[in-house]
């Protein structure tokens, strides 16, 4: 008999395949319906300018990323997108509170409901926002709207709550890896987020693993 | 106009339809999972409202992601590729410089359905690597980690809340010293990130202490979203009520 993590990865395979049919499917249709095929030298150099980026990311979001997210959570997360400042806040948010382990079967399965009705939630307030709030949602958005400073503020106000529930309880791990990555911003400004994400993780589990050599966690 | 077309309609709520299914198959899966390892129903029920209740400010931004991308792009394409593997900045960047190859800019509208193709296509082959390097790679990432985790139970905790520590590390670092651009002062670190910083872990110490010294068991689930909710309204109050002298960003 197959084991829940075994089925989890099968369905997921397929969820991946047809995910990615389902996405050529709106450019191919485009495509017909106007019979508007762009020409290809200018896809190629607007790819140029992405991929290397995007794809280079995306290796390391599902390094660092999918042992956080368990199985299930992962292919739902990949899927729907939003992982930063969504699904893993929201997945990290749920383990935490029913008090499962991470990477036991407890805590795959928590993980999972959390990101689905993470995905359920986001996926049906874009789909409102864009239908009923269309009208009146550049007023909230507009830079001089008064609601403006909570959504650019958006990053520090999700990543010091999540921090501080780990701080409360790993403070001695949560020095290193805070500091590390304001020196490399102090020093190399421009660093992408992804790269950065990279440093910090390696930091902070290197530092968690000599502390724990030392017996100070 | 063909950016929001019947089309195009059509095809957005079909992959939107995709999202859904695919989200209530793994939720009951999982569901069901959980009351076979004996999960009780209070703590999976707690699992969803925590995490619909935690989603919803995040999702109205993206919601403002896709107003943004409207301007140019009609509100279809955006909202198509937010609900899908979409991220706020990804899509904004990848939308951007497919416009800037035909000299063009996402504050301008798309006029012509060559160029719309084109930029499908680019936003689209961009984005779905990830949903290729899944089907290969989980399983055997997810075995090392299950592995690991089954031969040193209390080494396995350290590293693995080591390992949220340094992804939550990076966000805060750039809070903290991260650069914005010039003409924009509310991107960058500055005064206004630190102290909403500042107010969202103030608020989640308080309030799991709170949780804790009163046995509040309902108030757990509220904690974070609350924080994180409370934090963005002091970043309305702030940059009303700061002389402005004060809100500055420290580089840019």
């Amino acid at each position: 008999m197959k084991s829940y993590f075994d089925k989890v990865h099968t369905w997921g395979r397929i969820s991946c395949i047809t995910t990615i049919c389902v996405l050529f499917l709106v450019p191919i249709v485009f495509c017909i319906h106007y019979n508007a095929w762009p020409p290809l030298q200018g896809v190629l150099k607007g790819l140029a300018a992405v991929m290397p980026l995007y794809w280079a990311t995306a290796v390391a979001e599902v390094i660092s990323y999918a042992p956080l997210l368990g199985a299930g959570g992962s292919y739902l997360s990949f899927v729907t997108g939003n992982i930063a400042n969504l699904k893993l806040p929201c997945a990290i948010s749920a383990i935490e509170n029913a008090k499962v382990r991470p990477n036991t079967e407890e805590g795959e399965v928590v993980t999972t409901i959390s990101i689905a009705a993470s995905s359920l939630t986001t996926t049906v307030i874009i789909a409102l926002g864009v239908l009923l709030f269309r009208p009146i949602l550049p007023k909230i958005t507009a830079p001089e709207s008064v609601f403006a400073p909570a959504f650019q503020q958006i990053i520090p106000a999700l990543f010091g709550a999540i921090g501080a529930s780990y701080f409360i309880r790993h403070l001695k791990i949560s020095v290193l890896p805070i500091l590390a990555g304001a020196l490399v911003l102090v020093f190399v400004p421009s660093m992408q987020i992804g790269v950065l994400i990279i440093i910090t993780i390696v930091v902070s589990i290197g530092g968690a693993y000599l502390m724990y050599k030392k017996n100070w966690v | 106009m063909f950016k929001e077309s019947k089309l195009m309609y059509a095809l957005a709520a079909a992959v939107i339809l995709f999202v859904i299914a695919q989200s209530v198959f793994f939720l009951v899966k999982a569901w069901k999972q959980g009351k076979k390892l004996g999960l009780s129903s209070q703590t999976m029920r707690g699992t969803v409202t925590s995490s619909v209740l935690f989603s919803i400010a995040p999702a109205v931004s993206v919601v403002a992601t896709v107003i943004v991308l409207a301007k140019a792009l009609g509100i279809v394409l955006p909202w198509i590729r937010l609900s899908v593997i979409g991220n706020i900045t990804y899509e904004t960047t990848a939308a951007e410089a497919a416009l800037n190859v035909f000299n063009s800019s996402v504050s301008e509208p798309v006029q012509d359905p060559q160029q719309f193709a084109a930029i499908i296509w680019v936003m689209t082959v961009g984005c779905i690597f990830p949903l290729i390097l899944l089907p290969i790679f989980l399983k055997s990432i997810q075995k090392k980690i299950g592995h690991a985790a089954a031969t040193n139970a209390k080494l396995a905790d350290v590293i693995s809340a080591a390992a949220f520590i340094g992804l939550i590390a990076a966000f805060i670092a750039r809070s903290i010293v991260g650069v914005g651009t010039k003409d924009n002062p509310a991107d960058g670190a500055g005064t206004l990130s630190v102290l909403v910083l500042v107010v969202s872990v103030l608020l989640m110490v308080i309030l799991t202490k709170l949780c804790d010294r009163f046995k509040l068991k309902w108030l757990e689930n509220f904690t974070m979203p609350l924080s994180m909710i409370g934090a963005m309204g002091a970043a309305i109050l702030l940059t009303r009520y700061l002389p402005p002298e004060m809100l500055i960003e420290w580089r840019y």
